[in-house]
């Protein structure tokens, strides 16, 4: 039941967090966005002259060298996600609803754990004295060093990022009529030839917006990059920690944090529009 | 008939959940380790690390007196912003309804080490000190669409034919929302405030910027504890978060639909 008044009482309740976000997200993005067209003064830190130089330094090779390790660690990870992803989203979807209620707990218990503590949980397991160096000590193998290194960052953001890839994945395919899988294989179709041409499909809606999430969280990541990468392995996230806070170059670090949300939007908005045509295309009009 | 299923799946269920699991699993077993070091499988059991806890200032101090406080702060706030947030875009009709109604849900789509970066320049600007009121001013930002996700799914749940039928019994319709609609949202708006409360207590992008002295959260000095090296108390500290966590999931799973929240 919606309400159409003449008067504005929607103001009365949907104007708070309005105000609010206005006040506390625009602003301060928009400040962002003026910083980083100002001067890094080492003195007065923001000096009120304009410049490009901001944006202009991202040209140097250590800067695009940073956005295409960020840019690879987070595409290897959303792939790795969706590959690992897509089975089990399948299976909680299909499964009984008790089944599926502890799925979805043990997958959203962790995902609501802070980051810190499941990356921290990663660099006990993958570290020098760790389970996975223990256990090839035990199998008589000699112990490898993978803490600091692409893999265990890449190791670190699959498993703190993959709810993300599940979650939308089995929405999709729970809306999946089971009757069109059972055509399919009645027709003598194999699981394998099913799923590439029933599940894959239908669900690409639910892949658009997991991988989504994943790529841009895993672009901003800052804890697992410098818990399991260290200073070898930097990415965007340290680079913007580093100049708010350490060296105060803040309209420096103000214009890769505007390159950052501008790159996450534009990536939104495409998936909007991919999903939407999908949406469109399954009509049958 | 039914075609058998590729050996894929339950080996890729099992390595995901192992990957989520173990990591916290690994976590609590450090926790109770008699010895020194972060050893797994711990070399023997002891509740020593649990007493370096309560007995650590920092720890107690970001544990009970910041995170808790901040926590709870924002469940309340966010739970007000968000239900009144929800009712706006839900119940009334009025030009630019759809694109408030995205516009609420705008800060899940920012990176938050972002928004904590600008949050941090915002309150420097203004001359606002690190403070329990600048961390839960921030939470509130990103806790908030939560809120207005379970309100939104508990509105459109309802029956829109019972606050007809109070009204049409002579209630007005404030009255017909209060008395009929407002308590059949219990569950949805307890397990909002019980979201903005887990987003709060296990935050660390904003957490970064915004922790000053008296005001480092529990995960932000977990995780200045592990730059520095530590010990297992930092272990003992993260199973406490992990349980309570777990519990308040267990809770929502109970009363609400857990599926709507994420």
């Amino acid at each position: 039941m919606q309400i159409a008044s003449r008067r504005p009482w929607w103001l009365l309740f949907a104007g708070p967090y309005g105000l609010y976000l206005v006040i506390l997200l625009v602003i301060p993005i928009a400040q962002i966005a003026a910083f980083s067209v100002l001067t890094y003064s080492p003195t007065r830190i923001v000096a009120r002259e304009l410049t490009a130089g901001n944006y202009t330094r991202l040209l140097d090779p250590y800067f695009v060298q940073l956005f295409l390790r960020t840019m690879r660690l987070a595409l290897i990870t959303t792939v790795i996600c969706a590959v690992l992803g897509y089975p089990v989203a399948y299976v909680l979807a299909r499964a009984r609803p008790s089944v599926m209620a502890v799925g979805l707990f043990l997958l959203v218990v962790p995902l609501m754990v802070s980051t810190v503590i499941r990356t921290f949980g990663w660099t006990v397991i993958l570290g020098r004295n760790g389970l996975v160096n223990q256990t090839l000590l035990l199998l008589g193998l000699d112990p490898i060093r993978i803490m600091y290194t692409e893999t265990a960052v890449i190791i670190g953001l699959v498993n703190v990022f993959i709810p993300f890839m599940v979650l939308p994945l089995m929405a999709a395919i729970e809306r999946i009529p089971p009757s069109l899988e059972e055509a399919a294989t009645n027709l003598g179709a194999s699981w394998v030839q099913m799923f590439a041409r029933v599940i894959l499909p239908m669900s690409y809606p639910g892949l658009v917006s997991g991988a989504l999430l994943v790529y841009t969280v895993s672009l901003s990541a800052f804890v697992t990059p410098v818990l399991m990468g260290g200073a070898r392995v930097r990415v965007v996230g340290s680079q913007i920690f580093d100049e708010v806070l350490v060296s105060f170059n803040w309209p420096g670090a103000s214009s890769l944090a505007l390159v950052v949300i501008a790159v996450t939007l534009i990536l939104v908005f495409l998936a909007l529009r991919l999903t939407r045509n999908v949406a469109r295309g399954e009509k049958p009009s | 008939m039914s075609v058998r299923r590729p050996v894929v799946l339950p080996v890729a269920v099992v390595l995901v959940y192992t990957g989520l699991l173990a990591p916290l699993l690994v976590v609590i077993g450090v926790s109770f380790n008699a010895g020194g070091g972060f050893d797994f499988p711990p070399r023997g059991l002891s509740l020593r690390w649990y007493s370096t806890f309560f007995a650590s200032t920092p720890f107690v101090t970001a544990f009970f007196r910041v995170s808790l406080v901040v926590g709870v702060l924002t469940a309340i706030g966010a739970t007000m912003l968000g239900a009144l947030a929800a009712i706006g875009v839900v119940r009334f009709r009025f030009p630019g309804r759809e694109a408030l109604e995205a516009f609420f849900l705008t800060p899940l789509l920012v990176p938050h080490i972002l928004l904590g970066a600008a949050l941090y320049l915002y309150f420097v600007r203004l001359g606002m000190k690190p403070s329990l009121l600048t961390m839960t001013l921030s939470h509130l930002v990103i806790s908030t669409p939560y809120v207005i996700r379970s309100v939104t799914a508990g509105l459109v749940g309802i029956d829109p034919r019972l606050e007809e039928a109070a009204m049409s019994l002579g209630a007005s319709r404030a009255q017909a929302f209060f008395k009929v609609t407002l308590p059949l949202l219990r569950s949805s708006l307890m397990s909002g405030a019980i979201f903005a409360f887990i987003i709060s207590f296990s935050d660390i992008n904003l957490s970064l910027f915004l922790s000053g002295p008296g005001t480092t959260t529990l995960p932000m000095h977990i995780f200045s504890e592990i730059q520095w090296g530590g010990d297992p108390t930092i272990a003992a500290a993260s199973a406490l978060q992990i349980v309570i966590v777990g519990l308040l999931i267990l809770l929502v799973q109970r009363v609400f639909r857990l599926r709507l929240m994420i």
